[in-house]
């Protein structure tokens, strides 16, 4: 079974003191996840070692991680190097060993095999991958190495996002995982989730399948009105395909498509990714890295939106609001702490652009009660990754405020199963149950 | 003299201080419903129970453009209407001040239940800009006007005064720092909880612990700060009503067994000239805090279990070390040497991180050591508690040292 809290807290000083960590090495020192996770680990280990194809290219990664963290003392921990010439030296020496490679899996698995050949018999083997099958990296490994392997899926940027997935493969040792699930909360300041070794795990299985639902209705709707329906009142700091520029295409599609490919669920249809994204990616759109998604500026620096109808950008201004009202009066509630009232009136809101905005949330809700006991044990893991990893609202905190019977009525009405959890709970149960989370942070005025 | 009525601590409820209330687009009201709405439910009082309300909030005029804090308590819940309510002032000691009048109200037997909240948005304006508004706690016109942050060089001033008197090294307040931090991990609603620090970048002096002004660098100073604090403060008769309704002793309730309280003038220079040849640098602060264990009978700081101490500075920490006595005056080194004033040391200070590391949104910093002092000693402080805290003593400042206010909780 899984757990998704953390390992129990009376058991932790000695869990922790059950092995030390005094030296990780990272592989893909150079990228985003690498040298945000390298920093992360100087905080709590007193040397660590980022690898990188050249020691150029992992200079570069420690000099990243200096600014990401603002202190030059991170280069006291850290040493640095490459593929062909310390390797297998420090490999050989590390405690753990964090891959954060390419999200490829042949790739991957050339890592794996050159670190199963060096490494101690007793080291950690972690892969900071975000949706990888955790038993399929392991496949063709030694014993001592799926024994020691696990994922440990950090969000980006990890010195600031603390919501972390753990799984553990099939043969991990369940020791092992109840170690890192410890270190990470005492030392790292980790909120650790531990979920099933399926396609995007918890997170970005749930996060992803609303994120692509909002692409695929700006296809009808136009990204400008879906991210203002799906928008911060909704329960998020950032609209949802601006999020998808930020992540940047290519890794949606990575994302999307594992989880299309790999998973079935009652929602299947909106995992697939729209024509139109594919087609703008041909032509070399992949969102903020290249300068448009869904959004952009022109050359004279007018903001511009994608028609996903016509493939083209137009200008922002030249798009028209409808009538919105009700998002302005949430907004105004949220404003001034009324968050109750705020969700109340979202899930009593009238007309079809309400009607959207409640699909897409209360969809929200009813695929995170249906991935109970498929991605985490109970509720409170996915609540726990999306409001600590997604920074959202997360689907108990949703029906705590918009209440039982209303969030019942809200999915119902739009065509969407009722999760058995729900349907089959008293009125007045209150579903998210971490006291140590601000409620009021989720719901953004506009 | 007949017998002043005890003054209970029922609880309270503190905001999480790393939130940014301006990127949520909202109004400073949103915080202070959160913070007194979690204090209801935390204590399990209804709205209606609350008798009389105070508000400590410094310059939301400047940071919103609004006055009349008290008044905005009535849009919290419909039942606050017609509520008696006040909003009081004396710069980042302005949380305590309400405290101070709301526990002489219900001393007064005139109200059995009072709910006081601090409250400041600060992240409304630029570093700048809110720097210059925080030299209105100083004599704006003589010590802040057209000055860069004004008060991390007032209080670097502090320090020089130390060096000159008895000598002080970098090192002492690098280490302050560092245990600031290091508790503020510990501390869900800590502002600089995931923040990178340790003891050599306190000690750093490149472009990521920059010098704000004199001895003073990024790592010595809190930070701007959004967040409330609420608690609710009862008589002995409401008290004795509340422990039957949750089926504890009465004795198991904090009380605020002793309070100190003492101006300075305002201009830092004047402060010091009239401390000349005297053993403490702020001879009034020392007065508040000696007060305080006076009235709880406490004897002196060996009563004394833990400290929720006003560092909005290293400066200020260091200050406080001597004048709580954990020292002799200027000795605050030797605390910090001995690891006294550290987690599991012989007084901790500032187990929740203090100002510099649970953050000051200034109006609400009073309120929030008495709440950390009403978490420690009812053993509730989670991963920041000191084992067996009885007593917790505050020390809460306005300006370079003007306004000073102590409280001691126990049970």
């Amino acid at each position: 079974m899984l757990s998704t809290t953390a390992a129990a807290s009376a058991k932790s000083s000695d869990l922790l003191s059950s092995r030390t960590i005094n030296h990780v090495v990272v592989l893909g020192a150079n990228g985003a996840m690498g040298l945000g996770s390298g920093a992360l680990f100087t905080t709590a280990v007193p040397r660590v070692t980022f690898l990188a194809r050249t020691k150029d290219k992992a200079d570069g990664g420690l000099a990243a991680a200096v600014k990401m963290v603002r202190s030059s003392t991170v280069e006291n921990r850290v040493d640095t190097g490459s593929y062909d010439e310390d390797f297998d030296r420090v490999v050989g020496e590390a405690d753990l060993i964090f891959e954060a490679v390419t999200e490829q899996l042949d790739l991957k698995n050339e890592f794996f095999e050159r670190i199963d050949k060096v490494r101690r018999p007793d080291s950690i083997v972690a892969t900071v991958t975000s949706g990888l099958s955790i038993n399929q990296l392991a496949e063709g490994r030694s014993d001592s190495f799926r024994k020691h392997f696990l994922g440990l899926h950090f969000f980006n940027p990890p010195n600031v996002i603390v919501g972390t997935e753990l799984i553990a493969g099939k043969d991990t040792d369940p020791k092992l995982v109840d170690f890192i699930d410890a270190f990470c909360t005492a030392r790292l300041g980790r909120a650790m989730v531990r979920t099933a070794d399926t396609p995007g795990f918890a997170g970005n299985r749930i996060g992803f399948k609303v994120l692509n639902e909002c692409a695929i209705l700006a296809e009808e709707h136009g990204p400008l009105l879906i991210d203002e329906l799906v928008g911060p009142y909704t329960g998020r700091a950032m609209t949802p395909l601006a999020t998808v520029d930020l992540v940047g295409w290519d890794i949606h599609r990575a994302i999307v498509d594992n989880i299309y490919d790999n998973a079935s669920d009652e929602a299947h249809e909106t995992l697939r990714l729209p024509e139109y994204m594919a087609d703008m990616m041909a032509k070399g759109v992949l969102g903020r890295k290249t300068g448009a998604g869904f959004f952009g500026k022109d050359d004279a620096g007018q903001r511009i939106v994608l028609d996903p109808a016509t493939r083209k950008y137009v200008p922002k201004s030249s798009i028209s609001r409808p009538d919105l009202a009700f998002i302005d009066t949430i907004s105004n509630l949220h404003r001034v702490g009324r968050y109750v009232d705020g969700m109340r009136a979202f899930a009593e809101a009238k007309g079809p652009y309400a009607a959207i905005a409640q699909k897409v949330i209360g969809g929200y809700i009813s695929y995170s009660f249906h991935r109970v006991g498929e991605v985490t044990d109970d509720i409170s893991g996915i609540d726990r990754i999306m409001g600590y990893g997604f920074n959202w609202a997360p689907p108990s905190v949703l029906v705590d405020a918009i209440g039982l019977k209303r969030a019942i009525a809200m999915i119902d009405k739009s065509g969407l199963p009722v999760p058995p959890a729900l349907a089959n709970a008293q009125e007045g149960t209150t579903f998210f149950d971490d006291p140590q989370v601000n409620l009021g942070k989720f719901f953004v005025a506009a | 003299m007949a017998q002043v009525p005890e003054v209970y601590v029922l609880g309270g409820y503190q905001t999480d201080f790393a939130r940014n209330w301006s990127k949520e687009k909202k109004h400073f009201v949103a915080m202070m419903r959160e913070a007194v709405l979690g204090a209801l439910e935390n204590t399990k009082v209804e709205p209606k129970e609350i008798e009389v309300a105070h508000v400590g909030n410094f310059a939301g005029e400047l940071y919103s453009k609004q006055g009349h804090f008290g008044a905005f308590f009535l849009e919290i819940d419909p039942a606050f209407s017609g509520l008696p309510t006040s909003r009081h002032e004396a710069a980042c000691a302005s949380g305590s001040i309400a405290i101070l009048a709301a526990s002489a109200e219900i001393e007064a037997q005139r109200y059995g239940l009072a709910c006081v909240v601090g409250v400041e948005q600060m992240k409304t304006v630029g570093a700048a800009e809110g720097g210059d508004y925080l030299g209105t706690a100083a004599w704006y016109e003589v010590e802040a006007k057209d000055i860069e942050f004004p008060f991390p060089k007032l209080f670097g001033k502090l320090g020089d005064e130390y060096d000159k008197r008895y000598g002080l090294k970098d090192e002492h307040l690098a280490h302050i720092s560092t245990i600031n931090y290091a508790n503020a991990k510990l501390n869900p609603n800590a502002q600089t909880r995931t923040w990178y620090m340790n003891y050599d970048h306190a000690m750093s002096r490149d472009q990521f612990n920059g010098n704000i002004g004199g001895r003073i660098h990024i790592s010595d100073c809190s930070q701007v700060t959004d967040g409330a604090v609420a608690i609710l403060l009862a008589s002995p008769a409401y008290a004795k009503k509340w422990a039957d309704r949750m089926g504890v002793p009465l004795e198991s309730i904090p009380r605020i067994k002793g309070w100190g309280h003492n101006t300075a003038r305002i201009r830092f220079e004047d402060k010091i000239a009239e401390s000349r040849g005297s053993k403490y640098v702020l001879p009034h602060v020392r007065s508040t805090v000696t007060s305080a264990q006076k009235r709880a009978g406490v004897g002196d700081v060996s009563g004394i279990d833990a400290i929720e101490t006003h560092d909005c500075f290293t400066t200020s920490e260091y200050m406080a070390i001597d004048h709580f006595g954990l020292t002799a005056p200027g000795e605050s080194w030797k605390a910090i040497e001995e690891g006294d004033i550290a987690l599991g040391g012989r007084t901790p200070i500032n187990p929740s991180g203090g100002l510099i590391g649970a953050g000051h949104p200034v109006g609400a910093t009073g309120v929030r050591q008495v709440l950390d002092g009403y978490k420690q000693v009812t053993g509730t402080a989670g991963d920041y508690q000191v084992e067996g805290a009885k007593n917790v003593q505050t020390l809460n400042i306005g300006g370079s040292g003007t306004t000073s206010v102590s409280f001691i909780i126990g049970t």
